[in-house]
């Protein structure tokens, strides 16, 4: 937990801010060009006049400049998640620290506030929602219509599983694994006793909620955005994820001896 | 052309966006735009498919043509474009190519294997497409972006 550190240089107080803004952008699934674009607002907007970033995978590093002054900082940035509504109020608050409507000190308790107001859904409705949305997918794979009440169930009992793991801080991977087993398993028992003629693929689209999508669609972003560095290594974490949802799924098969 | 497969295509796509949308915290006011969009884009894809085009190119199509019509939406939206055109196009992620190559790459590690060469080529063509199919949703949802941010500097 990053520790909130009191400066005496007006520059090194931007600088903090400023990469605070981006730490925060990046583990809430921002592209690279974003994260640039939210620093860059926050920075020039508090009085810096030139900005070198780099955006990378686990940290982030800038120097800032105003006039003959000049501070460089690195960041560590935590595991990436998806959280869109606090991304777009964190934009817009760059935004208007861009248009001089804050000083520092406001600036830096409007993200105080930004954090502490941030709200999530629910975790039952977010599970009952994956679970919809499973299933639906489902059906976009052809399963018959007999799974989709297994894979909503499935799905969403998938979900609170991943929900707990991340909860204690459990490996990406190894949750993944534990994730699409059990939902799969569950899946597949609730395929057979429902008599459906689809098991296998519908045991593959319980674990749809593990495709790590946003990541992909960034990583390419990225790539063609001209950061290769930071798009490989996404596509590198996108594999290793469908990696650990192909193998959640083969020792799934296994147990229920399907797919043979 | 099959309009109740469109119009069934359309329902699921909507109906999986807008679950998607709900896994990465986008608004509630912004979940019938999600939806509207995996719908358009589900649609244009099958559409696509219809008129005899790969699941590729349908599939660029689409993505492409849903990203061009979201630029064109005003910009006080409760979602952003970018985002609405990402949980948009979530649902035509090929799942059943997926699907395919990894049960096939499973069947060539069964004991007893017959038909060995039918099983590698069922694993390596769907894993080619769906490669090639990422590449291409990924291309036209990048394209309206670069374009826009062209457009504003």
């Amino acid at each position: 937990m990053p520790t909130e550190v009191t400066v005496d240089k007006p520059l090194d107080a931007t600088a903090e801010l400023a990469m605070k803004f981006g730490r925060l952008s990046m583990e809430v699934g921002a592209s690279a060009h974003y994260v640039e674009e939210i620093v860059g607002h926050v920075a020039f907007g508090l009085g810096a006049d030139r900005m070198d970033l780099r955006v990378g995978y686990t940290s982030l590093i800038m120097t800032l400049g105003k006039g003959e002054e000049e501070v460089t900082r690195v960041v560590r940035v935590g595991p990436l998640g998806v959280n869109q509504r606090f991304r777009r109020e964190l934009g817009v608050l760059a935004v208007r620290i861009r248009r001089g409507e804050f000083s520092i000190i406001e600036s830096r308790q409007n993200l105080q506030d930004l954090l502490e107001a941030s709200v999530r859904y629910p975790d039952w409705f977010v599970a009952i929602s994956v679970g919809i949305a499973c299933a639906a997918f489902g059906r976009l794979l052809d399963v018959d219509s007999k799974a989709v009440g297994p894979i909503f169930f499935s799905a969403a009992f998938a979900h609170m599983v991943r929900r707990q793991l991340a909860l204690r801080n459990i490996n990406l991977f190894i949750s993944s694994i534990l994730v699409g087993f059990c939902g799969s398993v569950l899946s597949g028992l609730g395929a057979q006793w429902v008599q459906s003629q689809t098991v296998a693929r519908d045991m593959v689209a319980t674990v749809l909620l593990l495709v790590p999508g946003v990541p992909a669609f960034n990583a390419e972003l990225d790539i063609l955005d001209g950061r290769p560095t930071l798009g490989s290594a996404r596509t590198i974490y996108v594999f290793v994820t469908v990696l650990a949802m192909a193998i959640a799924v083969w020792l799934a098969l296994g147990v229920l001896r399907e797919g043979r | 052309m099959d309009v109740l497969h469109l119009c069934a295509d359309s329902a699921y796509g909507a109906i999986a966006a807008a679950g998607f949308a709900v896994l990465f915290n986008v608004g509630l006011r912004a979940l019938p735009l999600c939806a509207a969009s995996g719908a358009m884009a589900l649609a244009i894809r099958d559409i696509a498919l219809e008129s005899g085009w790969r699941m590729e190119a349908a599939s660029f199509t689409a993505a492409l043509v849903v990203g061009l019509v979201l630029q064109l939406m005003p910009p006080r939206l409760p979602v952003s474009r970018n985002d609405l055109h990402v949980v948009g196009c979530i649902p035509m992620v090929p799942g059943g190519f997926a699907t395919k190559a990894v049960l096939a790459l499973f069947a060539l590690t069964a004991e007893n294997l017959t038909g060995i060469d039918g099983t590698l080529a069922v694993a390596i063509q769907n894993g080619l497409r769906i490669t090639f199919t990422m590449c291409a949703i990924g291309v036209g949802l990048s394209i309206p972006a670069l374009l826009s941010r062209q457009q504003v500097s």
